[in-house]
């Protein structure tokens, strides 16, 4: 459905966007991942037809969006980084003129008010139908971009942080929203929001400095870059040396300490495993025989969040970056936690 | 063209649902009215002078010409606020990025925004009709002479209307914008001011630009293709460097 082969855009020395390419197949949800500056939103532009690029082509539904802009832009709906609304329109005013602009001339009137009502239900906005845009808060902003891409009941869906500026319980109404979108349509999204990749999209396009650095499954990226399975474990073991005993665990390759209370005297380990073996229960067989007590045993996932910054960070950078993975993590499943089901 | 008409619609539309287009007709109607008033003034006294034995007078000539050439300067000076947020205020707020990427082209996009513009200028024209009108209510002028002048006032605010678009096109800030059609809009007006300095060839290249040499002529009565073809080609021109400004735009990003 969209197809980028070799699509490169600079900005006179700059180079924004570097040799990407990819696929999007259709009916399928592709999240574009990257930090600030990586090039997202001109690839997004890039595609829209918004920009022309350097080098490289770039086609969506069948369409070259260089070669026949008109064409690939009718099957495109596109919700960019500000939603790009009239501040001195309503919003069904502002509807209406989209409309007039996106839909087919053939539309009937009657039809056209028939889809500009559908846009403002599937994003709860029919409520403010008749507000001006400058009153609108951030959130029913945003939706009302999000009607304005979907008016036209369009293949393609390009979507520049779509839950940028929501609160919680919108946020989960517009994944459900772009989920429930896929199958009809094929919808390219950027976001920052990670745990929003892992529960929205079936493809990870994570992007760094203008280039591809990974292209994958959100799982498929997790198992990919865990080469060995890794443990938490936690110990009371009394001053004794619990690493060494750990280290002698079959299967296991390496114990680092992790982490130490000094007060209670627990300590916390990373144990590395060789692959494909699950070490848990010769780990904890060894801390009671040992007569110690087992507090914490966990295995240790690598979130989206930690793939993100050890593919966009510098060697250097990475090193001091795993310390933190944990508290990254739990950053992650405390995002989790404040949106439960999404 | 639906495209077109849509979006010159909508321009035409933001001039009446934001300040800026309810102030502009406000002053124009002011400012239009005060030199009306003047020119009217001004002919009733020579009017009772011809009464008592000076030459003869003509509404047209005497009263309404003056008023019409007039109009032409505050047409210059209001022209700005009239084009300045075309381009620069839908930069500034990122809805240009709606227009470019929906599906038309970016000479539709131009076209509905110079008609846009045009269409609040010829409501501004309207409303100098009721200032008009008084003079076919109480007078017995001659009517062609007063189209010809409306023709060629609107085939200059077009002129003006596409220099103005052009400007705005190449900033995100309305002042700038505002400024900067202004200055374009005055130099184009004086050229001709310093043409016999440069020896006749160049007055008279110097001279065909001004936009005022054109004018005359209509509010004489006369049309003169030469001068139409004047603001068309100027027109014109205005709205291929708005194409082209916008199409750079894209490739700068």
């Amino acid at each position: 459905m969209i197809e980028v082969q070799h699509l490169t855009k600079r900005y006179g020395p700059f180079t924004a966007v570097d040799d990407v390419s990819f696929r999007v197949q259709k009916g399928e949800i592709l999240g574009f991942l990257g930090p600030n500056g990586a090039g997202k939103t001109t690839t997004m532009r890039v595609l829209t037809g918004y920009m022309p690029a350097t080098d490289g082509t770039a086609t969506v539904a069948g369409f070259d969006v260089f070669a026949n802009p008109v064409e690939a832009k009718r099957r495109i709906g596109y919700l960019p980084e500000t939603p790009p609304l009239y501040p001195d329109m309503t919003v069904r005013e502002y509807l209406t003129f989209v409309a007039k602009l996106k839909l087919p001339k053939t539309v009937s009137k009657s039809e056209r008010t028939e889809r500009i009502d559908s846009a403002m239900r599937k994003t709860h906005v029919d409520d403010m139908a008749n507000r001006h845009c400058s009153r609108l808060s951030k959130g029913y902003k945003q939706r009302v971009g999000l009607a304005q891409a979907l008016l036209h009941d369009p293949e393609v869906l390009i979507l520049d942080e779509p839950t940028a500026g929501l609160d919680p319980k919108q946020i989960i109404e517009t994944r459900d929203l772009i989920r429930g979108l896929a199958g009809n349509h094929t919808i390219v999204l950027s976001t920052h929001i990670l745990p929003e990749v892992s529960q929205t999209c079936n493809r990870v396009v994570i992007i760094n400095k203008g280039r591809v650095v990974a292209v994958d499954t959100p799982d498929n990226l997790t198992r990919q870059l865990k080469g060995s399975a890794t443990l938490y474990v936690q110990v009371d073991a009394s001053g004794a040396d619990a690493a060494a005993a750990l280290a002698t665990v079959p299967g296991v390759r390496g114990v680092s300490p992790f982490d130490r209370d000094d007060q209670d005297g627990h300590l916390g380990f990373e144990i590395t495993a060789e692959t494909d073996r699950d070490v848990r229960r010769d780990v904890a067989r060894v801390i009671v025989d040992k007569g110690w007590g087992l507090l914490e045993l966990r295995p240790l996932r690598m979130s989206l969040e930690d793939i993100f910054l050890q593919l966009t960070t510098d060697e250097s950078a990475k090193a001091e970056e795993t310390p933190d993975a944990p508290e990254a993590s739990a950053a992650v499943d405390a995002t989790n936690g404040e949106v439960p089901n999404a | 063209m639906r495209n077109v008409l849509t979006i010159a619609g909508k321009e035409l539309r933001s001039y009446f649902t934001s300040p800026v287009g309810w102030v502009v007709m406000g002053f124009f109607a002011l400012l239009f009215g005060y030199f009306f008033f003047a020119h009217l003034d001004f002919f009733v006294r020579r009017s009772m002078q011809s009464a008592m034995g000076g030459g003869p007078v003509n509404v047209n000539q005497d009263m309404i010409r003056g008023v019409f050439s007039n109009a032409t300067i505050i047409i210059l000076f209001l022209m700005p606020m009239i084009t300045m947020r075309t381009y620069a205020e839908e930069k500034r707020s990122g809805t240009i990025e709606l227009l470019l990427t929906s599906p038309v082209t970016d000479i539709e996009i131009v076209l509905g925004k110079f008609f846009g513009a045009v269409g609040f200028f010829v409501a501004l024209m309207g409303v100098t009709m009721l200032d008009m009108s008084l003079v076919f209510i109480f007078g017995n002028p001659e009517v062609m002479p007063v189209l010809t002048a409306y023709l060629g006032l609107l085939l200059m605010g077009g002129a003006f209307i596409s220099l103005g678009l052009f400007v705005s096109s190449t900033t995100k800030n309305q002042v700038v914008a505002g400024a900067a059609t202004f200055v374009v809009l005055l130099l184009l007006w004086v050229i001709s001011w310093v043409g016999s300095s440069f020896g006749p060839n160049t007055a008279a290249v110097l001279s065909y630009l001004s936009i005022t040499e054109h004018f005359d002529d209509f509010s004489k009565g006369v049309i003169d293709t030469k001068h139409a073809l004047y603001y068309l080609s100027v027109t014109a021109f205005g709205l291929f460097l708005t194409v082209k400004s916008v199409d750079t735009e894209r490739w700068r990003g």
